[in-house]
């Protein structure tokens, strides 16, 4: 029988809050946290509305680990940390390479890109900042983890755009099932609210011009954000070896390629993706009560998500509790789906079902139940969490109670 | 002892460094900064520019041969002494 992988721990920032506990309360409160942004590296960007991380909390990042992070890694890091304290992980000789780090990454780190273009370009500097390749590699925030706690087991990036932090964790609890580690720190981060990421997405045309609404008919698009999060898994019997408090299982994952567009959806995709991730959870569909839709907020993915959903679900597809909470956090791409997993979790523990906030229209093709507005108390058994992405990379993540 | 250019570098390694650390003189070892080596690397390159001079050297070799502040001091010194 294959090893059981639970979580241990869990920590996040993204602007709903600087720690997980806190953006679970605002994801059940409803309240979206998209409003206009003012980040100085977006310059003279037009950009109606995002998602940030207004103040960072206290991280105590020593200077010397800091000066060689572009944003996206110090997230990480913070996540990393807090994750760790709350699984009340020690790390130390005796354990330190049975423990390894997997960060997903949809994008890069930017902001060093972006202030050496800026300086050469336009201020007629000689050269670019010295610490531009280490900060801007997608590697870097997996390689900033293991230094910053210390972990010496597998280390490494994941990269499939935004699906990166779902096939991240998946990746993780593979490492402890093939017996590399004992256990892992897994997620995703990503802080794309820099002027030149923006102005991509802005060619692209998929940005809302208010703020996102899955699943409504008046829904524009999506939104951009920034955040990561981070959770501590293990086996199942190591965290009851060590006394760990055990937050759910990680039943099970399934993955798929569209192998169609670069960008346009296909329902075949994700459909696989879900059917794949139940098969290997051993779920049937009537077991799962909550799925956290990748739910973009554009025309095309909500419903095509929606269709997809009721090719694997049937006519269970009406009694499950749905919701996008990027409604609340925003898109953070590399970063969703562990900010998600977050709800997912919290969905099974509290037995409360987060809403898709910003809902303001049925739409004849999103005609699930999405949970428009307010959270729903509904025992969560278990919950599943899709992630769909640009390149067709679908990666669905299985969650049980324990 | 600190002429102006020693003076001149210790400001912009100050500019660099944890503040509230020790003083920092010429016998200050470079690794006592708690400055990351490539940031130590990339004042030197600063140096560079606002002398008119130019080291040659890669980053991994920059700090085998130079143990403290006044070590980097010197080495700029010759530098400029060769310039001119």
């Amino acid at each position: 029988m294959r090893k059981r992988i639970v979580i241990t721990g869990m920590g996040g920032l993204c602007g709903l809050g600087t720690n997980a506990s806190a953006i679970w309360n605002e994801m059940r409160a409803g309240r979206s946290a998209i409003g206009p942004v003012s980040n100085p590296a977006l310059h003279n960007t037009k950009i109606a509305s995002g998602c940030e991380i207004k103040t960072l909390p206290d991280h105590g990042v020593e200077r010397k680990q800091l000066v060689a992070m572009d944003r996206f890694s110090l997230l990480a890091v913070i996540a990393a940390r807090e994750a760790a304290r709350h699984a009340g992980l020690s790390v130390d000789e005796t354990n330190s390479r049975r423990i390894g780090s997997i960060v997903g990454v949809g994008v890069c780190g930017w902001e060093v890109i972006e202030e050496n273009y800026r300086a050469i370009l336009l201020e007629g500097k000689s050269r670019a900042g010295i610490f531009s390749v280490p900060k801007a590699m997608p590697g870097a925030p997996a390689g900033h983890v293991s230094m910053s706690l210390g972990l010496r087991g597998p280390v490494f990036g994941v990269t499939s755009a935004c699906s990166s932090s779902n096939h991240a964790i998946a990746s993780a609890a593979d490492q402890i099932r093939l017996g590399r580690a004992d256990v892992m720190l897994a997620g995703g981060t990503d802080a794309p609210m820099v002027w030149g990421i923006l102005k991509g997405w802005e060619a692209l045309r998929v940005l809302s011009s208010d703020t996102c609404r899955p699943f409504s008919a008046d829904r524009q698009g999506l939104v951009l954000g920034e955040g990561a999060g981070m959770v501590v898994l293990e086996s199942y019997d190591h965290a009851v070896a060590r006394g760990a408090d055990i937050l759910a299982e990680v039943a099970g994952a399934g993955f798929s390629g569209d192998a169609s567009d670069i960008v346009a959806p296909t329902i075949e995709g994700p459909e696989s993706a879900m059917r794949a991730c139940l098969a290997d959870a051993g779920l049937n569909p009537e077991e799962i009560d909550y799925l956290n839709a990748h739910g973009t907020g554009t025309k095309a993915n909500d419903q095509i998500e929606t269709a997809a959903i009721k090719r694997v679900f049937g006519d269970h597809a009406h009694k499950l509790s749905i919701s996008s909470t990027k409604s609340m956090h925003a898109h953070c791409l590399g970063a969703s789906g562990a900010l998600e997993l977050i709800a997912c979790v919290m969905a099974i523990r509290e037995g409360v079902v987060p809403p898709t906030a910003n809902y303001r229209e049925a739409d004849p093709d999103c005609d699930l139940d999405v949970t428009p507005n307010t959270a729903r108390e509904r025992k969560v058994r278990a919950a599943v969490s899709n992630a769909f992405a640009f390149g067709g990379t679908n990666a669905v993540l299985a969650l049980k109670a324990v | 002892m600190a002429d102006q250019l020693a003076t001149e570098i210790i400001d912009k390694i100050k500019e660099h460094a944890e503040p509230g650390d020790e003083e920092i003189t010429a016998s200050t070892e470079l690794t006592a900064l708690g400055i990351h080596s490539l940031e130590l690397t990339e004042i030197i390159f600063d140096l560079e520019e606002q002398y008119g001079i130019e080291i040659e050297m890669n980053t991994v070799d920059a700090w085998s041969n130079l143990k403290n502040v006044g070590d980097m001091i010197e080495a700029v010194r010759a530098l400029i002494a060769q310039k001119n």
